[in-house]
């Protein structure tokens, strides 16, 4: 049975908020409304070239592929980071249940103009992650008349990350960076985990230590980058293998990996972390000075303080878990 | 005045091949001055291969084969010394490529897993999933940090200076502040990428393939070589021009128009949607011409046959990008598609060492043409040749620029581009930058593209030297230099024009068809006439001036291209 | 007819300490909808995505483990606290995307009699309210509307990243809380740092910065005039209240916001009163002119 094909395409007027700024005409960031036909089919990016071509030949933005691939034009749409390019508008607008919808530049970057931000500070924070390949030569043939062997599993570890195109939307996203201007940011971590973990890299020792010098433990595991990425690197995972990595190597004994520690052996102890002692536990005699202080507060408030940890019931029945994982381990049957 | 012994023009793969090529030595000051940050080139959107001859899936695979495949794949256009070198050399660089760090994906014996390709005779197109470019392009960009490779990023060259002999430098435009610049070198390397985006949105280039570099070689006096040959892609989605890949026929998909005819039955019964590329674009323009297209001038990809189930577990990546670019869902419905113009395999004619005509100036990567394509390019053979030519572009200006000095140069060009952008920038726009921009893609697309014959082409040049005349009155709106993008658009859109009628000269005079140039009034290919490469340069009176050269065959005589 | 709606509770580890106290105030809250909570008694801590950092087969048979005791109570798992739901719905998550990682978890709970099956459901404060009680019901529950207090509404991240861990409502547009709250009566005010991060994971590692980003966050709801903010995450709780005053203290600010944990709330419109929510234990006094 042949029938003729016709498409069916909605369309409804909206209006579109862009935030504008010239750092050399403005003192501060203004919005400005657009009214725009959207259509089924209608990126965000084409609303943005539509609007210039159309209204405003001076609204500057940055777009290059326009396929997914370039990473040059990430904007917040409602408050989110997205690539333009590949995010269509009439979703977001039915999302929303409003015919209005704001667009503005990433945050945690300086603005040059309209949605235009400054990357040179994240690709310095980059470049400092030594994130390039220094050959093993246990692995990597003297000669090119070889390619050195790497099984897909190992190839598998690190694969997903080479997704990522620099978009800079994860840095965005990222409230410890806003909060800590030399916290290093998801990608950048990211890509470190990326060479660490790959069999063909000799560089480790150098890479982890630039790593925790640019706060491998100020992550707070918020999980946003991993939400906000649009390439799926799942930066917070790297950050965690990462974190993983530099116990393993034993060179770098940090809060953090006292805290990994400490949460692992008091999960099969009590069933539950202790929370009351984890100050010291983590900090050392420092951390006296927080327990004390949660004392102070209980006393403040008529409570008996308690440095007891509460167990969980599960208690007598974990430490079977862990005996399983190593044995497992040691036969290195470890299927994650 | 900013001088460097060797400055590379790009920062694809070819620029960032010749970069590292260069900079491995350390004892020159080697500068990377591009459009956009490194990794944004249009490298980076190639996803299917990169072609070498390893032999990791078919131990009987040689370089020779390859060799012929890619004379073969070229119509036999291609010089053969210069595929000879490419071919030999590829499963070196590939190599090299991999031992940087490059994730190709792997085989179950861990080495570069390889897939079968268009137009090759074995499965020899290394991959890395559906990222090929991406990861080439991040690679060696990681390589040039590790090396100190130099970048001026987001700086647009705007004019190529020599002597008449020899190369003196570049003016460039710094895009954040809006200045001009003269920056002096004893090399120059133009590894600007291609020109799609002459067809504008009928294309699968990126937004900044606008032929700069050889439009501003072709201005500064150097010979353009076998501009009319551009390559087109079937499955372009409608409103962008992005790429629905092969697989989603391989997996079944119909070919419909309008009328919702299957009509491939029309031009290839036995092979139906899996005809080659040339041929289903080519059925593709017919059934557009002859007025059975969708209502938008489309045809369609109809995939909804096939099931969610199949279409989730088999074309996730399909589906999703259909969905983000096209916003259709095609379980749901057909893909609206078009062909899009997709490769350019014309260029600014080099040497077997990426030279131009001018000593110290060289070219290399879809920017050049050896030619190593010559009618038609093999799918994988492009992501090859700019790392070959890339390297061998810049290993050759490394030994030149070692061995001469700086040619003097003065700020006259800087003053003159200086002044034509201010007088850009004043007044009242005449014509709009858009307007000249869509004219030009959709009369390239309609004369100039998948069809061509005589009297479309003559009309396209006369179309084409009006939309010249228009482009003189556009005036700048925005009136702020720092990162303005309108100016950045009106630049390339003269590069555009400039290249465009090339395109449609060269085209309009090869009165034959051959790989992807075909003349509905010319339709044999016509070796005793045309096995010859068209040269253009820019004549005194200021339009393009056609001379042939003769095609190096060494080993392969040309026979009739079946496969 | 009001039928009840059972959960298996998992309570996780954040109510100790004086926090010990919101097992009794979120029982005596749900009672007032109609829900009820039967304790998973052989659950462990979920590890807080902290033993990935040793051991994600580890963290993951942990969590496997949780689900599998609530799976034979027959009831969805029900946590109060936002990094447990997150932290076992990524656990769910990546066994049901892996076969061969489900089948290792099941193979290490096996020695203690264990299958997790992959049926268990998960369920958080904000849609046991928003969609299991359902808003009808609650507005007929509310007996003292909070009518005219400016609320900042604060989700906090576990609930929302990533956007897959849920499929209870869009997780760039959330609504649940803001649904819940104008049910209460209350003014919701829209502010700026509404999606930043707490930063309480940072407290061991890097307490100044999880300071300067609780900061952060309070500072934005502080300057849009609000009475209170209101967070559905317990741990947003304890950053917010218990050390907010040296948050502020350490980043040069001066001033109050009460902040209150949602059950908290709920407990006030239906009636419930500052005593019953033991208010008093705040870290942030809250006098609340009801
Ligand atoms: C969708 C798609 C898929 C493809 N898939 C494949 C494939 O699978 N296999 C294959 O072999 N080939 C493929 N190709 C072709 C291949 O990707 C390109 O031919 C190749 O990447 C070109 O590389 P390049 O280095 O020459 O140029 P580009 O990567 O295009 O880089 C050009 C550079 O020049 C700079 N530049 C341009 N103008 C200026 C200026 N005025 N001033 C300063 N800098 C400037 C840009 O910033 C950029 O850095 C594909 C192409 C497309 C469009
Ligand atoms: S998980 Fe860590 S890196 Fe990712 S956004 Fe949160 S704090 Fe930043
Ligand atoms: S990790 Fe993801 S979000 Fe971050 S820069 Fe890379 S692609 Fe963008
Ligand atoms: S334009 Fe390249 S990712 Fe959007």
């Amino acid at each position: 049975m042949i029938e003729k094909i016709t498409p069916v395409r909605k369309s409804i007027l909206a209006n579109i908020r862009i935030q504008r700024f010239t750092p050399s005409e403005h003192k501060s960031a203004y919005f400005d409304n657009f009214k725009v036909t959207v259509e089924t089919g209608m990126t965000v990016l084409e609303a943005l070239r539509l609007i210039k071509n159309t209204q405003d030949s001076s609204l500057t933005f940055r777009a290059f592929c326009r396929s997914k691939i370039c990473g040059s034009c990430a904007v917040r749409v409602n408050g989110k980071p997205v690539l333009a390019c590949s995010t269509q508008l009439m979703p977001i607008l039915e999302d929303f249940k409003k015919d209005s919808v704001s667009i503005q530049p990433l945050k945690n970057m300086p603005v040059l103009r309209d949605l235009v931000v400054d990357i040179e500070p994240v690709i310095e924070k980059l470049s400092k992650m030594h994130p390039y390949l220094m050959e093993n030569r246990e692995r990597i043939p003297e000669t090119l008349e070889q390619e050195s062997i790497m099984s897909k599993q190992e190839h598998s570890r690190f694969d997903y990350i080479t997704d990522c195109i620099l978009c800079g939307s994860c840095y965005s996203a990222c409230s410890a960076a806003s909060a800590d201007p030399n916290y290093a940011g998801p990608l950048t971590l990211g890509k470190a985990y990326r060479f660490s973990a790959d069999v063909r890299d000799s560089f480790q020792g150098e890479r982890m230590q630039a790593a925790v010098d640019q706060g491998l433990w100020s992550c707070a595991q918020c999980r946003k980058c991993i939400n906000v990425c649009p390439k799926d690197t799942r930066p917070a995972v790297s950050i965690q293998r990462m974190r993983k990595m530099s116990i393993d190597d034993g060179i770098h004994d940090t809060a953090g990996s006292r805290r990994a520690k400490a949460y692992t052996g008091d999960v099969a102890k009590y069933g539950q972390v202790n929370k009351p002692m984890l100050p010291v536990i983590v900090n050392g005699p420092k951390g006296w000075a927080a327990v004390e202080a949660a004392d102070n507060y209980l006393e403040k408030h008529g409570i008996e303080p308690t440095r007891q940890v509460c167990t969980l019931g599960g208690q007598s029945s974990t430490q079977k878990i862990y005996d399983k994982v190593k044995e497992l381990e040691a036969k290195g049957e470890n299927k994650t | 005045m900013l001088t460097y012994d060797i400055l590379i023009v790009g920062s694809g793969g070819a620029g960032l091949y010749a970069a590292l090529e260069s900079r491995m030595e350390e004892d020159l000051q080697v500068g990377v001055l591009t459009k956009v940050y490194p990794t944004r080139s249009h490298t980076g959107a190639a996803q299917g291969g990169v072609n070498a001859a390893l032999a990791n899936l078919d131990p009987t695979d040689t370089w020779q084969d390859h060799w012929f495949d890619t004379v073969k794949g070229s119509d036999y256009l291609a010089d053969q010394d210069a595929a000879e070198i490419m071919t030999r050399e590829a499963p070196m660089v590939v190599r090299e490529m991999e031992h940087w760090g490059c994730p190709f994906s792997r085989t179950d014996e861990g080495k570069i897993a390889q897939r079968p390709f268009g137009g090759a005779s074995k499965p020899r197109a290394c991959f890395s999933a559906d990222k090929v470019g991406h990861v080439m392009l991040h690679t060696l960009y990681e390589q040039g940090i590790r090396h100190g490779v130099n970048f001026l990023n987001e700086w647009q060259v705007l004019s190529l200076m020599h002597d008449g002999q020899r190369c003196q430098g570049v003016t460039a435009i710094n895009t954040q502040t809006g200045r001009v610049h003269t920056i002096q070198a004893k090399a120059v390397i133009l590894a600007t990428g291609g020109h799609g985006r002459i067809y504008w949105t009928r294309t699968s280039n990126a937004l900044g393939n606008t032929g700069d570099g050889t439009a501003i070689a072709f201005r500064a006096g150097l010979p353009i070589k076998d501009m009319e040959f551009i390559q087109f892609h079937p499955t372009g989605l409608r409103r962008t021009g992005i790429l629905v890949s092969e697989g989603a026929r391989g997996e079944g998909g119909f070919l419909l128009n309008g009328l919702g005819e299957r009509f491939m039955s029309r031009y290839a019964p036995e092979k139906m949607e899996l005809g080659p590329r040339d041929l289903v674009s080519r059925s593709c323009e017919t059934e557009v011409r002859e007025g059975r297209a969708g209502p938008e001038g489309e045809v369609f990809l109809d995939l909804t046959h096939l099931g969610r189930e199949r279409i989730l577990e088999r074309l996730p990546q399909i589906r999703e990008l259909c969905i983000e670019f096209e916003g259709v869902d095609p379980i749901e419905e057909p893909i609206p598609i078009k062909p899009t113009a997709h490769y350019s395999m014309g260029g600014i004619h080099t040497d077997l060492n990426g030279q131009t005509s001018i000593e110290g100036i060289y070219a290399a990567g879809e920017a050049g043409c050896v030619s190593v394509h010559g009618a038609n390019r093999l799918g994988g053979n492009s992501l090859l040749d700019i790392l070959i030519f890339g390297r061998r572009a810049g290993k050759h200006a490394l030994e030149y620029a070692r061995n001469n000095s700086f040619t003097p140069v003065d700020t006259g060009q800087e003053e003159a581009d200086t002044q034509m952008i201010a007088s850009m920038m004043e007044g009242e726009s005449g014509a709009s930058i858009a307007d000249i921009r869509r004219a030009m893609g959709n009369l390239m697309a309609e004369k100039v593209g998948v069809y061509r014959n005589g009297k479309d082409l003559e009309s396209a040049v006369s179309e084409l030297a009006d939309l010249q005349e228009q482009f003189k009155t556009v005036r700048i709106q925005d009136k702020t230099k720092a990162f303005n993008t309108e100016l950045v658009s009106a630049l390339e859109l003269k590069n555009m024009l400039d290249l465009a009628e090339v395109v449609a000269v060269g085209a309009l005079e090869r009165k034959e068809s051959r790989g992807a140039h075909t003349r509905e009034d010319h339709p044999e290919r016509d070796d005793g006439n045309w096995l010859a490469h068209t040269m253009a340069t820019l004549g005194d009176d200021g339009r393009p001036k056609l001379d042939f050269s003769p095609v190096t065959i060494t080993e392969f005589e040309p026979k009739a291209r079946t496969y | 007819m009001s039928e009840t709606i059972r959960y298996g509770f998992y309570s996780g580890c954040c109510f100790q300490g004086a926090d010990a106290r919101f097992f009794d105030i979120l029982r005596d809250v749900f009672a007032k909808v109609d829900v009820e909570l039967d304790l998973i008694e052989d659950a462990v801590c979920c590890g807080s995505g902290v033993i990935e950092e040793r051991s994600e087969l580890t963290s993951l048979a942990v969590n496997a483990k949780n689900m599998a005791h609530a799976e034979q109570m027959g009831l969805p798992l029900y946590t109060p606290c936002s990094t447990c739901y997150n932290v076992i719905s990524n656990a769910q998550k990546r066994m049901k995307e892996d076969p061969a990682v489900h089948a290792q978890v099941n193979e290490i709970l096996a020695e203690q009699g264990l299958e997790y099956k992959g049926t268990c459901k998960l369920t958080h404060t904000l849609w046991v309210f928003a969609q299991d009680v359902g808003l009808e019901k609650l507005k007929e529950r509310v007996t003292n509307p909070l009518t005219g207090l400016r609320v900042a509404s604060y989700y906090g991240c576990h609930t929302r990243n990533p956007a897959d861990i849920q499929g209870y409502e869009s997780a760039d547009n959330p609504t649940s809380l803001e649904d819940i709250l104008e049910v209460l009566g209350v003014q919701i005010v829209e502010y700026d740092t509404k999606d930043d991060c707490c930063g309480y994971h940072l407290a061991w590692p890097n307490n100044d910065l999880n300071m300067k980003m609780t900061s952060n966050v309070l500072e934005g709801a502080h300057t849009k005039d609000v009475d209170l903010m209101v967070t559905s995450c317990p741990l947003c709780f304890k950053s917010m209240d218990g050390t907010q005053a040296k948050a502020l203290a350490q980043t040069g600010k001066n001033f109050q916001l009460p902040v209150l944990f949602l059950p908290e709330l709920v407990g006030l419109a239906c009636g419930m009163t500052s005593e019953d929510m033991m208010l008093k234990y705040h870290g942030v006094p809250v006098n609340l002119r009801l």
